[in-house]
């Protein structure tokens, strides 16, 4: 301990305890407290190849009829056959490629509908934190009446009205969810634009376009990055919500959330036809939170998400 | 600021749990409850196609005959007796000393007054083609009235169990409006009060002129979901249930709470086929590809594995319950290669794509499971049927009604409970009716001729004629006559019947 | 405080008013309501004379106006279906939606809290992860799984509840335990992080540095000021709420305004479906503004504006 001539007191040599840690280490740390998140992500990359390679994982066609063996339970009950793993559903079809099939759907809603939404809610949320306080109650209004509208009654009017399939679902879970980045990307965006690179680019006389994109948006990447991987979980269980009250993909084609709806009946006694897919969506949307939690840590462990 | 938290989370609660006091009012031994899967949107029977509505209206109201539940036959019931004058005139005698719930005491005018309602053209009734072919009622004293027939009407008495007597008092004072939501009528239970969309509260009419009632009080509660009703008939919270998937009845039969009842009913599906092309032209208008799909099809193997026998084969759509059945005419039988060499004689080699509309679980249990059974069977003939599901009950029938529905859409017809075959040849088969997409001028005239004649021989003979018709010219893909299944709880006693009216007054309670 | 409240109710009229014209809109431009309205196959002149009767041919924004000026009278129409006013259909199902709603916010609270709290001071331990394992969890399961599961364990199984409906106390544990572990998870994150902050900040040093014991430090202080951030997400979450008292109310057969509204879509029965959208708009719209103006009471700096 040294005492300086004004008082302060100092930890001298205090740093000769501990070395300081290289970087190195320090990245080696980081990720150990991630272990969880890499576990999710690499499940997560096992889901997704299972999905793009259905046509050769499954071993069944997800859509043939086979009603002798209906409702045969999995291989490891009583009556289960290893010729059906996870069993059959109510006419026979193989659960197996029923739920790997049903992962391609989930996961391009999930995929399709973040794409859009991201695309509108962040250009949003940079408009209204760019240019100024007329532009932002505008959007923070509309944004409002968004978030005031019960999603899932819009859903139901809308596809009422359209009519159920996968494309107008994408289109309504797009639009529905849009507003979840409008205000962390407006707040951002409201502090970048009085740092001091901006200010200068301005008085340079960049076009808005180019201090939107060239200087602005790289800076919110990693918060787009987090919100959007959250919202892909969000959206995978909304569209089984849409599924199961019949709105969304329609039965034979294999979505999990329409194979719930039409096993909930079976509940009681063939349970496996609902219980298998909803596994599925539990796990899945489990490892994307996991994941995007890590992600979130590991870009910035301040992000009040 | 904590204590305020605290003391406002207190009142939420208590705000939460106090909500909704006193819906109990009866106890659980004197009522019966009995859930519906969708509310009925009117109390007034002959202004509703719901079944429902029919089925509450027999708990209200009483009609003229009714059909004797052990017997099938069609039997007294504000009607002591019905005879034909002359081949276009009736005269029906009727029960004295009868009451409406109001008070007030039936008579021929109450009857005069409920026909002349349903008959007017300007009221625009649901119920009015059903009773169309009477041209008047007229009243010849408190208990006689005599109906003036448009040509003989073979169907007379039957259709006298489809038409609720109503009040002429309520008519003429209450008014339209008013008998949407009021019920009054002579029947063996009273309406109490309508919660909409969630439940019916009956109460035993203690002056009835019948059958008293076992059970105090009716309570039938909105239920949408099967799962649910099964759930609620399993856990003590229903005592009957209609519409149960075969699936699920060993889950009701091993519970030990609850039983199956099943019976043959008159309602019968088929998949009908846009021949009369009503939307638009369509590969089905040509014979050989209807026979080609007829042929296709192995609907025992369906019956067998996805009903569980629960299905009784018919060759036309003509049930073996119904007037007019004839056993001679065999149902198709399943022959792939035949329905591909006839597909392709019509000039389809290759098959065809189409849609393949279903949906109406409620009115028939397992439709879709039949339906994917069959649409794969289709396409191993080479058709390429594209399913197309629709849940809801009023935009299926709109569309059906539309004739939108095609080419090709699963239907089930339940008679109006009428057991016989000129019940379904009209309203299903006939050019031009609303329900038909049929066309065919033969069958037409036999149409005609079986609904004008009284003699019950000549009547047979027509529709066995029909019925060879209609199987060669494969006029839809034909099914089965459905077999209900009702769950029972254990508590009380009651018998799965055969016109799937659920009267209520028939439950008792199961000694112990 | 005067001019906060002021831009706070101009913007809540705004939001009702957008409200509206969006219901307005999804019913009246994508649908056409005199096809749905006309029974059989109606002829030419019948659809001309009821376009006409519902002003349909009226440019849009007459109709918008007709329709937004009878329904602040309360006069949404009448039913297509039942022929009864739409209004008092929606108004007789709300008080069990509502009641849905608080009973799940208040079970939302009790897992929250305590869940959120302890994760607080035991952070980065075993029981932190747990939480935060349960709370992501959570968030995966869909609801209404959990609430058929409930179903069969508590009243096929167990008999102890009934399966549906709605009338007694025990008719409201199932729903508001689902609905409430619905929103349990962000509840409970965001109670965490908000002890969290709390926990770092100077005053709390101080009362620590004075003596006081943990418990009450985390009692008085934290725990009231860990209200402004639940209080504002589960105001802001009430949106979400509803949503996941859809589903809840489907799944146990509850008489609100979700069931009625899922029923009127199927059946296309439109003034009905208008009227439970800007109804249940409206409420989350006060509740937001209500939220806000408590806010805005406790912490200052957002009066201001940050």
């Amino acid at each position: 301990m040294a005492v300086s001539a004004g008082g302060e007191v100092t930890l001298k040599g205090a740093g000769a305890l501990s070395p300081e840690p290289t970087a190195g280490q320090v990245s080696l740390r980081r990720l150990w407290r991630l272990k969880w998140g890499l576990a999710a992500a690499a499940l997560l990359l096992l889901i997704v190849a299972s999905a793009v390679l259905a046509p050769w994982l499954a071993p069944y066609n997800p859509l043939t009829v086979d009603i002798q063996h209906r409702l045969a339970p999995a291989v490891w009950m009583d009556g289960g056959t290893p010729k059906h793993l996870l069993g059959t559903d109510q006419v026979g079809r193989d659960l197996l490629s029923r739920v790997i099939y049903g992962g391609r759907v989930s996961l391009a809603v999930g995929v399709a509908a973040v794409l859009i939404s991201a695309t509108i809610g962040v250009l949003t949320g940079l408009a209204a934190g760019y240019f100024g306080p007329r532009v932002d109650w505008l959007i923070m209004t509309l944004v409002n009446v968004m978030l005031s509208f019960p999603f899932v009654l819009l859903a139901l009017a809308v596809i009422a009205v359209l009519g159920p399939s996968l494309v107008n679902m994408i289109i309504v879970l797009g639009i529905a969810d849009w507003p979840l980045y409008v205000r962390v990307i407006r707040a951002e965006t409201m502090s970048i634009r009085e740092r001091d690179f901006v200010v200068a680019g301005r008085a340079l006389g960049m076009s808005h376009a180019r201090i939107i994109f060239r200087q602005i948006f790289p800076n919110l990447v990693s918060v787009i990055v987090v919100i959007a991987t959250l919202q892909v979980a969000r959206v995978i269980i909304l569209e089984s919500f849409l599924s199961f009250l019949g709105l969304g993909v329609q039965p034979p084609t294999p979505a999990w959330g329409n194979m719930l709806g039409e096993g909930r009946v079976y509940m009681l006694n063939s349970w496996w036809i609902a219980a298998f897919p909803g596994l599925a969506i539990f796990v899945t949307t489990l490892a994307i939170n996991l994941m995007g939690n890590a992600l979130r840590d590991w870009l910035d462990p301040h992000m009040k998400l | 600021m904590g204590r305020a938290a605290a003391l406002a989370i207190a009142v939420l609660l208590a705000l939460a749990l106090a909500a909704p006091a006193g819906l109990q009012a009866q106890t659980k031994d004197d009522t019966v409850v009995y859930a519906l899967q969708s509310d009925i949107n009117t109390w007034d029977p002959p202004n509703s196609v719901l079944r429902e509505a029919i089925i509450l209206g027999y708990n209200v109201f009483d009609h003229l005959a009714a059909r004797d539940t052990k017997t099938g036959t069609v039997g007294p019931s504000l009607a002591l007796s019905w005879k034909a004058l002359k081949d276009t005139t009736w005269e029906v005698k009727l029960r004295k000393g009868v009451k409406f719930h109001d008070g007030s005491p039936f008579s021929a005018r109450d009857v005069k007054a409920s026909f002349d309602r349903v008959l007017d053209p300007e009221k625009k009734m649901v119920a009015r083609g059903n009773h169309s072919k009477i041209k008047s009622v007229e009243v010849v004293d408190e208990s006689t009235v005599h109906f003036q027939t448009d040509g003989p009407y073979p169907l007379f008495a039957e259709r006298l169990t489809a038409l609720v007597m109503q009040s002429e008092k309520q008519i003429k004072e209450k008014g339209h409006e008013w008998m949407q939501e009021h019920p009054v009528g002579t029947g063996p239970y009273k309406f109490v009060k309508w919660d909409k969309k969630q439940e019916h509260l009956l109460v035993r009419n203690d002056e009835y002129w019948g059958a008293k009632p076992a059970f105090k009080h009716v309570r039938v509660r909105i239920i949408p979901e099967t799962a649910t009703q099964i759930a609620e008939l399993i856990s003590g919270g229903v005592d009957i249930i209609k519409a149960v998937p075969p699936d699920q009845m060993d889950v009701i039969n091993k519970s030990g709470q609850a039983h199956t009842g099943t019976s043959p009913i008159l309602r019968t599906a088929i998949l009908q086929l846009d021949q009369a092309g009503r939307g638009g032209p369509n590969p089905f208008t040509d014979r050989r590809v209807r026979q080609a799909v007829n042929l296709a099809v192995d609907a025992d193997a369906v019956i067998k594995h996805v009903l569980n026998g629960l299905g009784d084969r018919v060759a036309t759509a003509i049930n073996p319950m119904a007037f007019g059945f004839d056993p001679s005419v065999k149902p198709y039988k399943q022959d792939t290669a035949r329905a591909k060499k006839l597909l392709a004689e019509a000039g389809y080699p290759n098959g065809i794509d189409f849609r393949f509309r279903t949906g109406l679980e409620v009115v028939e249990p397992a439709v879709l499971q039949t339906d994917d059974a069959l649409a794969a069977d289709m396409v191993k003939a080479g058709f390429r049927p594209q399913l197309n599901y629709i849940g809801d009950q009023t935009v299926y029938t709109a569309q059906v009604k539309e004739g939108k529905a095609g080419p090709m859409f699963n239907w089930s017809w339940g008679y109006y409970s009428i057991f016989d075959a000129d019940a379904i040849l009209f309203d299903v088969f006939k050019c031009g009716e609303s329900w038909s997409y049929y066309c065919n001028k033969d069958l037409d005239e036999l149409i005609i001729s079986g609904r004008s004649t009284l003699d019950p021989k000549k009547r047979t003979e027509i529709y066995a004629k029909a019925q060879r018709l209609l199987f060669e010219d494969a006029a839809y893909v034909f099914k089965w006559g459905l077999r209900g299944v009702w769950g029972i709880s254990n508590r009380v006693n009651y018998e799965a019947p055969r016109d799937e009216i659920d009267r209520m007054w028939l439950v008792t309670p199961r000694k112990k | 405080m005067k001019p906060y409240v002021a831009r706070q109710l101009v913007q809540l009229v705004v939001v009702i008013i957008g409200i509206s014209m969006l219901a307005f809109a999804i019913l009246h431009v994508i649908g056409d309501p005199v096809l749905l309205l006309l029974p059989q196959n109606a002829g030419k002149e019948e659809y001309a004379r009821y376009h006409k009767l519902l002003g349909l041919d009226q440019p849009v924004y007459v109709q918008y106006w007709r329709f937004a000026s009878r329904a602040i009278q309360g006069d949404f129409g009448k039913s297509w279906y039942t022929d009864t006013p739409a209004f008092r259909l929606v108004l007789q199902r709300m008080a069990p939606t509502i009641y849905l709603t608080l009973a799940g916010l208040v079970m939302a609270l009790l897992i929250a809290l305590p869940l959120g709290i302890l994760a607080a001071l035991r952070r980065h331990s075993f029981v932190d992860n747990l939480c935060t394992m349960i709370a992501v969890a959570g968030q995966a399961m869909p609801i209404f799984w959990l609430g058929i599961m409930l179903i069969i364990v508590f009243a096929v199984r167990l008999k102890a509840l009934p399966a549906s409906g709605y009338g007694t106390w025990q008719h409201f544990l199932m729903p508001a335990f689902t609905l409430g572990a619905f929103l349990a998870p962000l509840t409970m994150r965001l109670v965490r992080s908000g002890v969290i902050e709390i926990m770092n900040m100077e005053y709390i040093k101080t009362a620590r540095a004075k003596g006081l014991s943990e418990r009450i430090v985390v009692i008085k202080h934290a725990f009231r000021n860990a209200c402004i951030p639940v209080i504002t997400v589960l105001g802001l979450q009430f949106g979400q709420l509803l949503g996941g008292a859809i589903v809840t109310e489907t799944v146990f057969a509850w008489p609100g305004v979700a069931t009625l509204a899922v029923e009127s879509i199927r059946n296309q029965d439109f003034p009905v479906v208008q009227c439970a959208v800007v109804l249940l708009a409206l409420i989350i719209v006060s509740v937001n503004f209500i939220v806000d103006m408590i806010v805005g009471l406790i912490d200052p700096r957002i009066r201001v504006g940050a």
